[in-house]
């Protein structure tokens, strides 16, 4: 497969996951509460790294992928009385379909128009939502009394960890193939990869596909996680700008830089909680993020490695 | 009898008022190499590009192997065996000069991308080939001169093991020994029965290389046939060399 | 039916005005301020601030909001896209980025719960059976009177000559020795000074809430996509093509299925015919 994996990249693995496994010894109750959102947050950031890292193609539509998810298997659990079991498989599948056939147009066109078109099908999404059959979906108000699939903090936490790691190691070891560079290759000059041989539409359905699929996983195990569902809170612009910024911070192409980004915001707007309660707290991490992103889009990941970089040529030089 | 590697009819493309190519015709036997000369604007890269399907012929035919092609994508075209260079060199900004290869020499199939690996000898051998040292391999195109740029070009369109290869100036900003080294490569493809169509101004360059030539100017071809013979007819004398 | 036509007009009119200020940037500049909508947001509460908290005539209201507009659009140009050399994804990423802080830091000084602003005109007019308040009707009058002025300024001076060619060629103008940074900072003016304007009459329209700049953002990226770019006309006809459809389908359908036409048509736009109904090119 051509990873070009090194003994250190299976030292940081296992260290990372035994980190995580152990962390309910280390933290209290509410601190594991934070971390279950800051995974859910990291496999969206994730998914969205996936479609949007790379390939320059700019997706503001991520919250619609997750409520598919989402609203799917609540209303096949609540409405329809079918088991979780089958209910966030077939949420999965729906998200890809669903996704695909709505993003299938704008997949042919170039980047620009396809943000752009991403941001529009939210926005109409969440109008839809509300007002199509809300005997299904809750209409406004969403939905309450969801299946959960654990009880308490600790099961709670194991359950998204678990999926929050077998998500980020798949996706990071499928960009390590060739498939990545080929993305990334979309990024860079896309006239130049049809010159190569490759046809850039296959590449991009497949990485938008990809995407859907982790999508609409995390969507759906994260509405029965919270229990309810509300197109306000999903379909909100800060949703949007939360996913992005978090893969930015971390350092959008690298799937794990998304994933840090994501803890490391999470943690930032819990510490600002206290002192900026409101929808203020986006006023510094926005400008934070801004200056971040103007100073070095590559991101903390980048930031890090370069510092690695010269670590390693010292080293070398002695 | 083998099929032509290359058939163009009556090519013909217009920009609302401008015609870039005016009725061309011609084809290409296998192994044959061709010279493509003429003025700066008179419809040579246009050629290219309209073999590539970067753009659609407004009216004629365009035959890769007896199949018409007209329908056909780009990528799709690369896969039956044609391959160009640019004139402006398109590197991938962030990739060395071994990943500029590496996306060449990928197979258009996800399955085959995902479960098999980089042939780095293969990048490695190709990359040499063109004229890249050791030390060039992990270079970045803004660490590249012009030449190494087109060198560059040459490498990534020889990865998709084509049979037809289009050649557009890639000798221009060339030192001599990187033109010589470059020739000694087109001519072992040759022997190798690569079919080539070649555009250079120089014209000192391109002459071991080629079987023929033709000469276009204002997309048309104002002659054809031997090089020597293409290159003192005086039409072509007048248009090209001012002469 | 005569109210249908009355409403769709004026809905029409608005929305020209606020799709022109976006597309004017993305023709000539070539990049996506998705910041867009928060001239719109950002102008409706400076409007407000100045001439119902402190009392200012309407006209000196929607001026200053307007030149703050301006401020706004050419303070984003040099710190902002300028510095990022046009790298268009890093331009949509921070231009939606600033968007946040600004519907962030709104919501510090003024709140979060929505405004109604008072009429900049007050007083309504019967027309037929329809009645119509003289501050929409006023707003769609200044924004015809202010499209044309935009067309003629295109078409008859020097700089609106300037910022076609840029548009469409922009090596081709520098080379022509047109100053292309100067070009820029004119048209990220201009288009700040009319999203402003549409903010202020957009907000009299509907309410003032800091999240009201997506909505309109959303307008101008469907009138971009179906009509593509390159043409004032083109996007003037899209303009009413969308207004139309969203009158008629609250009037005659469901008001709230009022965005769902408008995604329909966006998506047989790009499926059918991507440059846009009237665009000059694929983009």
């Amino acid at each position: 497969m051509g990873l070009g994996l090194r003994w250190y990249h299976f030292v940081l693995w296992a260290g990372f996951i035994a980190i995580m496994a152990l962390m309910p010894e280390f933290v209290s109750k509410g601190t594991l509460r934070t971390i279950i959102f800051a995974n859910f947050l990291a496999i969206f950031a994730i998914s969205w790294d996936v479609l949007s890292g790379r390939t320059g193609y700019i997706s503001f539509g991520h919250p619609f992928l997750i409520g598919i998810g989402a609203y799917t298997t609540a209303i096949l659990t609540k409405r329809f009385d079918v088991p979780v079991e089958y209910a966030i498989p077939t949420a999965v599948i729906m998200t890809m379909v669903g996704g695909t056939i709505m993003f299938l147009p704008a997949l042919r066109i170039k980047g620009s128009y396809f943000a752009l078109v991403s941001l529009a099908f939210m926005e109409l999404i969440y109008q839809l939502v509300q007002v199509i059959r809300p005997d299904l979906t809750g209409g406004t108000r969403g939905m309450s009394g969801l299946v959960t699939l654990t009880r308490g903090a600790v099961n709670g936490y194991y359950l998204s960890v678990t999926l929050m790691i077998i998500v980020a190691l798949c996706m990071w070891l499928l960009m390590r193939t060739r498939l990545g560079t080929a993305l990334s290759a979309i990024g860079m000059n896309e006239e130049s990869v049809k010159g190569s041989g490759l046809s850039p539409t296959k590449l991009k359905l497949f990485a938008f596909m990809t995407s859907a699929f982790v999508a609409g996983l995390g969507g759906a195990f994260y509405v029965h996680y919270l229990g309810s569902i509300a197109p306000r809170a999903l379909f909100d612009i800060n949703f949007v700008f939360t996913i992005i910024v978090a893969t930015l911070i971390g350092g959008a192409s690298t799937i794990v830089g998304p994933m840090f980004g994501a803890f490391f915001l999470t943690f930032l707007l819990e510490y600002l909680r206290p002192y900026l309660p409101g929808a203020e707290r986006y006023l510094i991490y926005g400008v934070i993020a801004l200056l971040l992103y103007m100073y070095q889009p590559k991101g903390l990941y980048h930031i890090v490695m370069t510092q690695l970089d010269r670590f390693k040529k010292r080293a070398d030089d002695d | 009898m083998m099929t032509k590697p290359l058939t163009i009819k009556n090519l013909v493309k217009k920009f609302g008022g401008l015609t870039a190519t005016d009725d061309i015709s011609f084809d290409l036997n296998e192994g044959q190499s061709t010279g493509l000369i003429g003025p700066n604007g008179a419809g040579k890269t246009t050629i290219f590009s309209q073999i590539m399907g970067e753009y659609r012929q407004t009216s004629g035919k365009i035959e890769l192997y007896g199949s018409e092609i007209s329908k056909l994508s780009t990528p799709a075209r690369i896969r039956l065996g044609v391959s160009r260079t640019y004139q402006v060199p398109r590197p991938f900004a962030e990739f060395t000069v071994l990943e500029n290869v590496r996306v060449g020499l990928m197979p258009d199939s996800i399955w085959k991308m995902i479960t098999e690996g980089p042939n780095v000898d293969r990048e490695i051998e190709l990359a040499l080939s063109v004229g890249f040292s050791e030390n060039d391999l992990r270079r970045t195109p803004d660490e590249l001169s012009m030449g190494d740029l087109r060198k560059l070009e040459m490498a990534r369109t020889m990865a998709t093991n084509p049979s037809i290869m289009l050649l557009d100036e890639v000798f221009a900003g060339l030192t001599v020994g990187e033109i010589d080294q470059i020739a000694k490569l087109i001519q072992k493809m040759r022997s190798e029965n690569m079919t080539f169509l070649i555009v250079s101004h120089d014209l000192k360059a391109l002459e071991p290389l080629v079987d023929d030539a033709i000469a276009i100017n204002y997309g048309k071809i104002i002659a054809q046939g031997s090089f020597a013979s293409v290159i003192s007819d005086k039409a072509v004398r007048t248009s090209y060399l001012g002469t | 039916m005569l109210e249908i036509i009355i409403q769709g007009i004026l809905l029409s009119g608005l929305y020209a005005l606020i799709a022109v200020g976006f597309t004017l940037i993305f023709s000539v500049g070539r990049v996506l301020n998705l910041a867009y909508g928060s001239y719109i947001m950002v102008a409706g509460y400076i409007y407000f601030y100045f001439s119902q908290l402190l009392g200012l005539p309407p006209i000196a209201g929607l001026l200053l909001a307007g030149i703050l507009g301006s401020c706004m659009g050419l303070l984003k140009y040099n710190l902002i896209v300028k510095p990022l050399k046009g790298d268009h994804i890093a331009v949509e990423i921070s231009t939606l980025i600033l968007a946040v802080v600004l519907q962030s830091t709104v919501i510090l000084f003024f709140g979060n719960s929505a405004k109604i602003l008072l009429p900049i005109i007050p007083g309504v007019i019967h027309i037929g059976n329809a009645t119509v308040t003289f501050n929409v009707l006023a707003a769609t009058v200044a924004s015809w009177l202010i499209l044309i002025g935009l067309y003629l300024f295109i078409k008859k001076t020097h700089i609106g000559r300037a910022m076609m060619a840029v548009s469409m060629d922009a090596k081709g103008a520098s080379i022509s020795g047109v100053d292309i940074d100067k070009i820029n900072m004119i048209t990220w003016g201009i288009s700040g000074f009319l999203g402003a304007i549409a903010g202020v009459f957009f907000a009299s329209y509907t309410q003032l809430s800091p999240t009201m700049w997506v909505a309109p953002l959303i307008i101008a990226i469907a009138i971009v996509i179906v009509g593509g770019i390159g043409s004032i006309i083109g996007t003037l006809v899209v303009a009413h093509i969308i207004g139309f459809m969203e009158i008629i389908s609250v009037a005659l359908i469901s008001p709230q299925l009022r965005g769902v036409f408008t995604m329909l048509l966006i998506i047989l736009v790009l499926v059918i015919r991507p440059k846009g109904l009237f665009g000059r090119e694929e983009l």
